[in-house]
């Protein structure tokens, strides 16, 4: 089975490069031009679509280093994913409540959820940061960050 | 590297920021029906910082500010994107504030014309016209042409013989002067090569021969002119310039193509902005643009003076996207 | 006024109290501003042209222009501490900085990347001092298809800049050229695959891709190493010594590469961040052990360091002798000349020789002063990998978002940067290397605009490439850089075979 994760990434930028080439074709026409916008990305996924093959029917064997790699417990993915989730509300509610506090809410709980247990430190940290990098970005670099809820 | 042209938002002064809470007291007209600013007014440069809207944006504001025409803080601030889409999306969500404007130019028609945008300026409040910049032609000194009307007549017999480049893309500023102008000499439209070049690399192009002719603003080429390295075979004002070198730049007018074009700059409310504001900032901005503080700016940076209040901004804007969207038909750009 | 004279004049602008404190002042502000994740010099450049309102233009623009070099100093500092590149010319030295910091080697990787930016920041003044004027033909001499040939010519390195699987590296740099494909494209106005929404319509910022591919994407490696101890605040990580054989190490590469980052600088259009991943390329290509790069290569970290600040100098040869502004930050630098009534251009050095020569006179000074100021601070610096695992990778996190959203104030964006942060991690997890991603993405986009302004000045005629002598030969090189290397693989497979 050592192929087979090459033949199902193979399979997945097939995939890429056929819808790509796809919305390539679909690039409105431009009489001015000799190389229209659409030859480039036409090459572009034709030679994705080769390489994709290649991959499929690639015969390296991957190395145990390789392997190592992919090998990731299925809790450990789920804590990655669980940390872009926050990074996502994160994003959502940026503008909105503004930098300080969702800042601040971000360094506090992401740092404890990955096991940082040193809460007096992390209070700190998750308060200071925050405060200092506004600082510096709206008071001394007259850079506006979001204020959001907060009066300043 | 256009992509990396910071964007901040960017105070003119730390003190803008002493105005901001006093939001609350914001009244948009006053007892008696004339409006008063009564917080941080915004002004927004749908452009990153040091571009033409942006240098605008901020000596406007900055003279507002030292002359007091305007005692409330102005702050700028830079939304990029787009080729000014995402600025100018940003005002028209602010409707009926009296609090905004952004500095706008002729993409605020090139851009929805060439379906890039959802507004135009028909979707904005016209304030007031500040500035007029003109387009040049320039080709490299030792060029064979010695007037506009060598060039287009090459243009005429040959046209797969020269090359126009630009900076912005086909459709846009730089490609539809050199258009507008060429078509009233004769040129077939349809038949221009236009290659842009937002890398820098415009004006090396022409320097070392890949191209033959460079569209361009006016400032753009003296001090090219005056190194002795291009010629500007015409400019797309209606009248000779002043200035040291501006007023050796023969028009297209007087080189017998009558057509001129007219790079003008101005500042826009968002829409359903309330009469008695434009009424206000109409006044203010012909304040400014008679000021002495403003002239030194305008002979600064090369500008001229081309005051108009909202309702001849407004009809001036009519005909100028009128006689663009046919242009941009003829040659097929047009959405 | 010939050179020499000028220069004293130079002196004496840059050497007076006033020139002093200005070149003080700039460099301090720009390094700072540097450190500072997506901060880089365009922003350091705009953030101090109001400050410079009514000053005098000579000592004003000898500010900015330390604020400038200043920033492309600093800029590395976060790519090798936190693999997260404060500026886009500092991509490439993550390559090696941020492998041999984790090595626990920091403040040696800091101390290299210093002296390097120190070499080739110098190197480059002598040059532009030397040879501006002269210097200005070659500025000017690149056409379109120069530039088709010489973003092929990089684009030809790509499998040279990873390991294991070619086809993995291909498919990679592909990608990578497809994503720069979105957005208008310049020749024709076409949107493309931007589906209407406005956001994509200027394509992607540099610093998103790589900040996300780099920078989240060594997030999610440290999230599950987080309960490795993090690296011990044991002293060698604050240390600074370098040995006789490290500087022997460098000296190779900073004196070759601050030539070649100084001529790829005075291209307008190229600039420091290409020219970093040249100058990476050319070493790792000529290196004895081409396998070390990668992985905490002294010459891999020193040959990008010395050749973006080659750059950043070689950027004024065309700004200050034609008044060409050759990239996004030299055009704000523009910006700041007109602010002060100066106008840059072939006349600048006759008419204002103050300024011409005071800005280059100042450079010598400036980047001492960069060196004096950064080493001493370095030990704090590297303190910061000492911060305990999962503290780190939170700042980390929001030092990358700040960055972003200081690039554009635009929320999508932040998105995106979680976007590509998941493909880094994917590309990892399934070894395709970061690396040719980025290098298709810089060069991939100007290649193809180059490529398609010579065939519509050409009407379509191939013939452009080979009709010129410099296109010509630089295409040549390309060829030979490809099949050289396979030749020799051919060869030495062929003989092993015959071996065995």
């Amino acid at each position: 089975m050592l192929a087979s994760i090459n033949r199902k990434l193979g399979l997945l930028l097939f995939i890429v490069a056929a819808v790509y080439l796809y919305l390539s074709f679909q690039l409105p026409n431009y009489e001015y031009a000799p190389i229209d916008a659409d030859v480039i990305p036409k090459g572009l996924g034709i030679l994705l679509l080769v390489l994709s093959v290649f991959l499929f029917f690639s015969r390296v064997v991957e190395t145990d280093a390789e392997k190592a790699k992919r090998n990731i417990p299925k809790k450990e993915l789920g804590v990655i994913a669980a940390v872009f989730a926050m990074i996502f509300v994160y994003i959502l509610l940026f503008e909105a409540i503004g930098f300080i506090i969702t800042t601040t809410l971000f360094i506090f709980f992401c740092s404890w959820f990955l096991g940082y247990r040193a809460w007096k430190t992390n209070i700190l940290v998750s308060l200071l940061f925050p405060i200092v990098m506004y600082a510096i970005f709206v008071f001394a670099l007259g850079i506006v960050l979001p204020r959001g809820i907060l009066p300043f | 590297m256009k992509k990396t042209i910071f964007a901040g938002v960017l105070s003119v002064s730390a003190l803008a920021f002493a105005g901001c809470g006093s939001e609350d007291a914001a009244n948009t007209a006053g007892e008696d029906g004339n409006f008063e600013p009564s917080k941080t007014i915004e002004m927004v440069a749908p452009a990153g910082s040091g571009g033409g809207w942006d240098t605008t944006a901020r000596e406007v504001a900055r003279v507002f500010g030292e002359t007091e025409i305007i005692d409330e803080n102005m702050t700028v601030i830079n939304r990029e994107g787009g080729g000014g889409a995402i600025g100018w999306a940003y005002v028209h969500g602010k409707e009926g504030d009296a609090h905004s404007m952004f500095v706008a130019s002729p993409p605020l028609m090139f851009v929805p014309l060439n379906g890039q945008s959802e507004h135009g300026h028909e979707d904005f409040t016209p304030l007031a016209n500040m500035i007029a910049d003109y387009g040049a032609f320039a080709v490299r000194e030792d060029s064979e042409f010695e007037d506009l009307n060598d060039l287009f007549d090459q243009m005429k017999d040959d046209p797969e013989s020269i090359t126009v480049i630009g900076t912005s893309a086909p459709g846009s500023m730089d490609h539809m002067q050199f258009v507008r102008i060429a078509k009233a000499a004769g040129v077939d439209p349809t038949k221009i090569k236009y290659v842009s070049d937002q890398e820098g690399g415009a004006l090396t192009a022409v320097l070392n021969g890949s191209v033959d002719v460079f569209s361009t603003g006016v400032g753009e080429t003296i001090e090219q002119v005056r190194a002795g390295n291009i010629k500007v075979l015409g400019v797309t004002a209606e009248e000779r310039m002043e200035g040291e070198v501006l007023s050796e730049f023969p028009t297209a007018i007087e080189q017998g193509i009558d057509e001129s074009f007219v790079n003008w700059r101005g500042f826009f409310g968002p829409p359903g902005m309330d009469q008695a504001a434009v009424d206000y900032y109409e006044a203010k901005f012909q304040e400014l643009s008679e000021s002495e503080e403003f002239a030194e700016v305008r002979e600064k940076y090369g500008w001229n003076e081309m005051y108009m209040g909202s309702e001849e901004y407004s009809e001036f804007l009519e005909t100028e996207k009128e006689e663009i969207a046919s242009l941009l038909e003829e040659i097929g750009l047009g959405q | 006024m010939d050179a020499f004279q000028g220069l004293l004049t130079g002196f004496q602008v840059a050497l007076s109290l006033e020139g002093i404190m200005f070149v003080l002042i700039g460099v301090v502000v720009g390094t700072l501003i540097g450190m500072m994740p997506g901060l880089g010099p365009i922003s350091a450049i705009a953030i101090m042209i109001p400050i410079t309102y009514g000053m005098d233009p000579a000592p004003a623009l000898v500010m900015m222009a330390g604020v400038y070099y200043g920033a492309v100093f600093g800029g590395s500092t976060s790519s090798i501490l936190l693999n997260a590149p404060g500026i886009s010319g500092t991509v490439a030295t993550a390559f090696d900085g941020y492998p041999m910091a984790q090595q626990g080697k920091a403040g040696k990787a800091l101390a290299i990347a210093a002296i390097s930016s120190f070499v080739g920041g110098t190197v480059s003044v002598v040059m532009l001092m030397l040879l501006a004027p002269a210097l200005s033909s070659v500025a000017i001499s690149f056409g379109p298809p120069a530039y088709f040939a010489l973003m092929f010519m990089g684009l030809t390195a790509i499998s040279s800049l990873s390991e294991g699987s070619t086809i993995k590296a291909m498919i990679a740099a592909v990608a990578g050229f497809m994503v720069v494909t979105i957005g208008i494209d310049p020749q024709t106005g076409t949107q493309r695959f931007t589906f209407g929404n406005v956001n994509l319509f200027d394509g992607f910022d540099f610093l998103i891709i790589a900040l996300g591919l780099f920078a989240v994407a060594e997030v999610c490696m440290l999230i599950l190493n987080r309960k490795n101890r993090s690296l011990s605040d044991d002293q060698k990580l604050g240390s600074l010594k370098l040995s006789k054989a490290d500087l022997k190490e460098m000296s190779g590469p900073v004196s070759r590469q601050s030539f070649v980052g100084f001529l790829l600088g005075v291209l307008p259009g190229a600039g420091a961040t290409i020219a970093s991943f040249i100058s990476y390329i050319f070493e790792k290509r000529i290196a004895k052990n081409p396998e070390e790069f990668g992985k905490g290569s002294i010459k891999g970290l020193a040959a990008p360091e010395s050749s973006n600040n080659a750059a950043t100098s070689g950027a004024f040869v065309p700004l200050l002798s034609l008044g060409i502004p050759g990239s996004g930050t030299t055009a704000v630098m523009l910006g700041a000349f007109l602010v002060l009534g100066v106008q840059p251009g072939p006349l600048l050095m006759t008419d204002r020789p103050e300024i011409f020569w005071g800005i280059i006179a100042s450079m010598y000074l400036g980047n001492v002063f960069l060196l004096i100021l950064n080493l001493p601070l370095i030990p704090y610096l590297a303190k910061i990998l000492s911060i305990p695992r999962p503290l780190l990778i939170s700042l980390v996190i929001m030092f990358s978002l700040i960055g972003v959203y200081s690039i554009s104030f635009n929320v999508f964006d932040l998105y995106m940067l979680l976007v590509f942060g998941a493909l880094g991690f994917a590309m990892r997890i399934f070894s395709f290397p970061a690396p040719p991603f980025i290098l298709a993405f810089i060069l991939g986009g100007m290649m193809e605009q180059a490529f398609r302004q010579s065939m519509t000045i050409s009407n379509g005629s191939l013939s452009i490439f080979v009709d010129s002598p410099l296109p010509l030969s630089l295409l040549l090189v390309a060829l030979i850089s490809l099949l050289v290397p396979a030749f020799l693989k051919w060869r030495s497979n062929r003989l092993a075979y015959k071996q065995r």
